[in-house]
């Protein structure tokens, strides 16, 4: 199932570049672009604003380009076509990037598929993140960025998994997955199998804990301090001794208007806290 | 055989001038074709990647002179388009192993994907 996020009324920049491939024989068969109501994406009664989506050109709004949305969308259709068994859905967001979400069984095929197929030709791994959400039943969200040189195209695969459950490695499809997946790993505590060296790399020896879990404190549970009678740094628990260390996080100001009863809706439903 | 009548290189570090990529291909895209023709016909992958390779093959083999070739295909130079048809070839073996054509192994919690929260 393909769902269709935020469109804009389009309008196409100036110089942008199409990244179509040359070996799609798919139709778009999708809807063309109608303008769709902000209540209709999230469910927010909030009134449409129809002056934002006319034709006048405001500089500091980026547009959504067409020429670059189409083709990705119709490789998210093609590579769901391709892949029913694991791709669960690919959209193209607000943003106009692909995002393909997938079962976490498919990580390796839907990789290869996407690196190895003549319409993907996605070899380079740009970039393995994790996300952390502890509020969901699989907290961390494996996010992998792809881009194909050939057909200058960016794609997203996401995937998703707990604290206890492992991760296939695509080590074997993309060698610089290598040092990525130690990174999430040593900060997340994500596993993957069949990974040729999973350790740490960046947290010290001996350090325990998984430092971007949004349960790790910012300041960490140990200070390291040079000792002068034992002539070496120490390692003990961490004290902020220091005043005036409690912060407002929230501004004053009201930074979205549009989302004015977001708060009142979210208690309603009884979001996000459910595991 | 001879790099006189041909390119001297690729320009491509890593990447060698192939002098004889007509056999290459031909030998990659019927290995290919073979392997595709045990998948079930009603699937995508199938259907799509047989289009394609028959395409290519097709320009292979009317196609003598490499450079020409290689304006025809309009996918790089003819070292890169037998990369990429290594690379199909070893998809298309993996794929007979994954099955990738059935039905959603799972679908995600109901509030996996959901954001903002």
């Amino acid at each position: 199932m393909i769902n269709l996020k935020h469109i804009l009324k389009l309008r196409s920049l100036p110089g942008a570049t199409s990244c179509t491939s040359a070996f799609l024989k798919e139709t778009l068969t999708a809807p063309a672009c109608s303008r769709i109501n902000a209540s209709m994406i999230s469910g927010f009664p909030t009134p449409m604003r129809r002056e934002l989506c006319t034709e006048k050109k405001m500089p500091t709004v980026r547009y959504s380009d067409p020429a670059i949305r189409e083709p990705l969308k119709a490789f998210g259709k093609y590579a769901g076509e391709c892949l029913p068994k694991y791709i669960q859905s690919a959209d193209v967001t607000i943003f106009d990037e692909l995002e393909i979400l997938i079962h976490p069984e498919g990580v390796l095929p839907v990789l290869s598929f996407l690196k190895d197929h003549h319409a993907g030709q996605f070899v380079n791994l740009s970039d393995i993140c994790c996300v952390d959400v502890p509020s969901r039943q699989f907290r961390f969200e494996v996010v992998y960025n792809l881009l194909s040189l050939r057909y200058n195209c960016r794609a997203r695969v996401k995937t998703y998994t707990d604290e206890l459950t492992p991760l296939e490695s695509c080590c074997s499809v993309f060698q610089a997955a290598n040092w990525y997946e130690r990174e999430v790993w040593d900060m997340f505590g994500v596993y993957f199998t069949n990974h040729p060296d999973l350790r740490r790399i960046l947290t010290d020896y001996g350090f325990q804990g998984h430092p971007f879990r949004k349960d790790f404190p910012l300041v960490g549970y140990n200070e390291y301090r040079y000792d002068d009678e034992q002539k070496r740094v120490v390692i003990e628990p961490v004290e902020l001794a220091q005043d005036f260390r409690k912060f407002e996080y929230s501004t004053p100001w009201e930074v979205f208007p549009n989302y004015r009863d977001a708060d009142k809706n979210m208690r309603k439903e009884g979001g996000g806290d459910e595991k | 055989a001879s790099k006189a009548a041909g390119k001297l290189t690729t320009g491509l570090t890593g990447l060698a001038v192939n002098s004889t990529p007509h056999i290459s291909l031909t030998a990659l895209y019927d290995r290919t074709l073979k392997l595709l023709a045990r998948m079930p016909a009603d699937a995508k992958y199938r259907q799509s990647t047989e289009a394609i390779v028959k395409e290519r093959l097709a320009a292979v083999n009317s196609e003598p002179d490499i450079s020409r070739l290689e304006k025809r295909i309009n996918c790089g130079q003819i070292e890169e388009v037998v990369q990429q048809a290594e690379r199909e070839l070893q998809l298309a073996r993996n794929f007979l192993a994954w099955k990738p054509w059935e039905p959603l192994i799972g679908q995600a919690p109901p509030n996996q994907w959901k954001w903002p929260l």
